[in-house]
């Protein structure tokens, strides 16, 4: 009995479900089209980031689109004026991306939510803003980064990231090494630190921690996955385009991760592949997408909060419940207020 | 160009007028955060919504000082509905609800209005007496301007007097500090929320009103509006309506005078402000007490 | 002197929460503080603990300074405290929630190794879970246990960070006499057993004068007394401003 001390109840993904979403991708191309299958993988991973900050350490940021679009365009920008290889130019991507959450981090991390989810809105405008005319000249404006010479990989080994299929490989290849990773910092003793955080902050205060500091490398290990997703985009797309900057992208990632789960690993993930998905089915038939995106999000919040995974997942819990022990009292709410 | 004392002054007027508008707005957001500890992410929508009612209303019957009015109603009635059938049943659970709650309205609304009215932009025409300037000694405001200086201060005089002298502003700041004992006193906490909300963003639909002769009502006027009101409101210190107006005041000038040198960057420069203002003294300039 | 506080002042604007109190614990007590409501107890447990900033004065623990230091380092210097609302982490598990209180000894930046594989601060937890007797509901979601288990959970993830100096705030608040009678006894166990100095805020007089070797009396942020649970119960002003009236001595 004494031997196996883990608990029963498993936070987090199980080896299991990991697993079984890579091993979905790897034929997921074959299934629906390429170029879905590829965008899956990026906002994927870019969910993932974005639910490393928002499901497990429980900070809510509006801005994600920033570090997202930075990672697009510096990839962008370093292949087209640098001529860089692809790797170079996705390192530059990850490194601004992981600088820009350190700043944001350095000035707004220690703030209550609410101020931190507004500045993070601020900070995602102010790039788009940058983007669409001070640097016009750089970044194309309104038109996104255009002419980004013809993408080969070089090494190890000659990939044309112009074909459809090598393209998808080298994008599922590096989305599932990150989701890996990520993983695996999830379930490390820092990984349990955010959930703490975001159950209680105050009590994790209490009990040593420097939550401050967690919260700031948890933002910037978010700040360095969106950028890669960000770099992938341009890489898939060929170009740099402004709307990766817009708020609306920073909306959608988070109504991508609320629809599949934003407490659960994969749920992102799942959130990110339904949505797009019905988009490419519907978009054509539907006008209105945006309006549709709207009252989704609302419907989401009123009604479906855990989102699918979530759902599914307590469901789950519930039905495998067998803490029926007799004694449950109902809460008694004999909080006796005192001033002591 | 040459930086005369006139020029100063006109755009310091400029931007006291620019900031007139903001004021507002962020009372609005601080009313609303304030009783409801309810972050409304759909603050320029509203904004949005009472340029368009400003636009109706104005079209239909050819008279501007009715617009105003029904502008404020409108909204707050939209207002009134939007807080009980969409953010009630919110209260209680994640503080995070809320805000994702108002940001899909205003995802939604903002593209039900495209529908409805397209995506032209719609101007509303000044009545004769606003046409023109006032003009001394070389420095000229636009009459309208003054006119949205004038109103801020009426409506700022209104909100204090409202809060500090009336027995519903009275119940208001009471509940805003203790809502468990104002219920205790048989007053129905739920419904002064509701009232607060609708008051929050009548103002902001005022706001628009008052805005659409300047820059023209279209849908998409409303997120950018939000963002700023969030500088505006984190410049301040959220939770203070001293700080609404320093905020404001500030957002006001600094756009008016980067217009002046550097129109490429005037969007740009609210947020720069903000970043420096945060490294600077890191509760805003009026900092609430943050709670942890 | 184990922990001392030199003159020490909370004031919130004009209201002097606690006023000039010099305070002494010595290693191995259980002292008890004792006072009417708005006496400033829970928040001279706060500026202990680090959860405000003093206003003046000085807290002295183990020798050192600790006046100016924020919550997570006193936690680390050794002093811990309980809330008086149970403040626990409701979505993570009964076990969890001590483990992850556990963890906190040991460097957190780790991103690499599965939590769940350091056999220490597991067996750690295991052994506190007995203690505060959680061992078969070490499973269930923190949110799903009764307020008795929940007060409990809360000296368990409180003794997860070894401390040297346990602060509890009003432990059998809510508690069944029933319940009150097996936290009186676990208590004392934690200061013969453990070997834990341990400072209380109770309104049961009951557990005050059964379990502690001295006790303080405060009365609007300043000390009135201070006594063995005799003297206090004896003594006339703590009867008059907070006992009810005279007693038989």
């Amino acid at each position: 009995m004494k031997n196996d001390l883990r608990p029963k109840v498993q936070r987090g993904a199980g080896n299991r479900t990991v697993w079984l979403a890579l091993l979905v991708c790897i034929v997921l191309p074959f299934v629906i089209s390429i170029p879905l299958a590829t965008e899956i993988m990026i906002f994927g991973l870019f969910a993932l980031a974005f639910n490393l900050l928002l499901g497990y350490t429980g900070v809510l940021s509006f801005g994600h689109a920033a570090y997202f679009g930075v990672g697009s365009y510096a990839c962008g920008m370093a292949i087209r004026y640098a001529g860089a290889s692809i790797w170079t130019s996705l390192l530059i991507s990850i490194a601004l991306g992981s600088l820009l959450a350190a700043i944001v981090g350095a000035l707004a991390i220690k703030k209550r939510g609410v101020y931190f989810a507004m500045i993070s809105m601020a900070v995602g405008q102010m790039f788009y803003f940058l983007a669409l005319s001070p640097l016009k000249r750089w970044t194309g404006g309104e038109d996104g980064l255009k002419f980004i010479p013809r993408l080969k990989l070089e090494f190890p080994f000659f990939v044309d990231l112009g074909s459809p299929y090598p393209l998808y490989f080298f994008v599922y290849i590096i989305v599932g090494i990150s989701i890996l990773v990520i993983w695996r910092i999830l379930n490390s003793p820092f990984g349990r630190l955010l959930q703490a955080i975001r159950e209680n902050e105050e009590r994790t205060i209490a009990s040593g921690y420097n939550v401050t500091m967690a919260k700031f490398v948890s933002l910037v290990f978010s700040g360095f996955f969106s950028a890669l997703a960000g770099g992938l985009f341009t890489i898939y797309l060929g170009y740099g385009p402004l709307h990766s900057l817009y708020w609306l992208t920073s909306g959608t990632i988070l109504l991508m991760t609320i629809l599949g789960g934003m407490h659960t690993f994969i749920g992102p993930v799942v959130g990110v592949a339904v949505f797009l998905y019905v988009q490419n089915q519907f978009s054509r038939y539907i006008e209105r997408w945006e309006l549709l995106v709207g009252i989704l999000f609302i419907s989401l919040v009123l009604i479906f909060p855990d989102g699918i995974v979530g759902t599914i997942k307590n469901k789950y819990l519930e039905r495998k419940a067998d803490d029926t022990s007799p004694e449950t009292e109902p809460e008694l709410n004999a909080k006796t207020e005192t001033e002591g | 160009m040459e930086l005369t004392l006139t020029l100063i002054i006109t755009q310091i007027l400029f931007g006291l007028a620019l900031g007139a508008v903001y004021i507002m707005m962020a009372s609005g957001l601080t009313i609303i955060f304030g009783l409801l500890d309810v972050v409304n992410f759909a603050h320029g929508t509203f904004y949005m919504l009472g340029a368009f009612a400003a636009y109706i209303v104005i079209s239909l019957f050819g008279n501007f000082w009715l617009g105003l009015p029904c502008a404020i109603i409108l909204v707050g009635l939209i207002g009134w509905m939007t807080e009980s059938l969409l953010i009630k049943p919110l209260y209680g659970k994640d503080p995070l609800y809320p805000l994702l709650l108002t940001f899909g309205f205003s995802i939604a609304v903002t593209d039900l209005m495209r529908w409805i009215f397209g995506t032209i932009p719609k101007v509303i025409e000044l009545p004769k007496g606003f046409a023109g300037s006032f003009m001394s000694a070389g420095i000229f405001i636009p009459k309208y301007r003054v006119f949205i200086i004038c109103l801020t201060i009426a409506v700022l005089l209104f909100l204090w007097f409202f809060f500090k002298k009336t027995n519903l502003g009275m119940i208001i700041r009471a509940a805003t500090r203790d809502s468990l004992m104002v219920r205790t006193l048989g007053i129905n906490v739920p419904r002064i929320w509701t009232f607060g909300f609708a008051l929050g963003v009548g103002l902001a639909g005022l706001g628009g009103a008052v805005n659409s002769s300047i820059v023209a009502a279209v849908p998409d006027m409303g997120v950018e509006m939000t963002v700023e009101c969030f500088v505006v409101v984190v410049i301040g210190g959220l939770g203070s309506l001293g700080g609404a107006i320093l905020g404001g005041l500030i957002i006001g000038q600094v756009i008016s005078f980067v217009s002046l040198f550097a129109s490429d960057w005037s969007n740009v420069a609210i947020f720069l402000t903000m970043f420096f203002i945060l490294l600077v003294r890191t509760r805003g300039l009026f900092g609430e007490a943050g709670r942890l | 002197m184990y922990l001392e506080t030199k003159n020490l002042c909370k004031y919130f604007g004009g209201l002097k929460a606690v006023d000039r109190v010099d305070f002494q614990v010595r290693e191995g007590q259980l002292k008890s503080i004792i006072g009417p409501n708005g006496a400033g107890k829970t928040t001279f447990f706060n500026l202990l603990c680090g959860l405000y900033p003093p206003t003046s004065g000085k807290i002295h623990f183990l020798g050192n300074d600790i006046t100016d230091k924020k919550m997570n380092q006193i936690s680390q210097v050794g002093i811990t405290k309980t809330f008086q609302i149970t403040h626990v982490f409701p979505r993570l598990s009964v076990f969890e929630n001590v483990r992850i209180s556990a963890q906190s000894r040991k460097s957190s930046f780790n991103f690499w190794k599965k939590a769940d594989d350091f056999s220490e601060i597991n067996e750690r937890t295991v052994e506190i879970l007995e203690q505060v007797k959680l061992s078969d509901r070490k499973d269930r979601l923190a949110s799903t246990l009764s307020h008795g288990d929940r007060k409990y959970l809360e000296i368990g993830i409180a003794l997860s960070t070894n401390p040297k100096l346990l602060l509890l705030d009003e432990p059998t608040a809510g508690m069944s006499p029933a319940e009150t009678v097996l936290a009186m006894k676990l208590i004392r166990d934690l200061r013969d057993r453990l070997n834990l100095t341990i400072l209380l805020v109770e309104h049961d007089m009951n557990v005050v004068m059964n379990i502690s070797d001295e006790v303080v009396c405060l009365n609007e942020g300043q000390v009135l007394a201070c006594g063995s649970p005799q003297e206090i119960s004896c003594n006339e002003v703590v009867q008059r401003v907070y006992l009810g009236g005279p007693k038989e001595c």
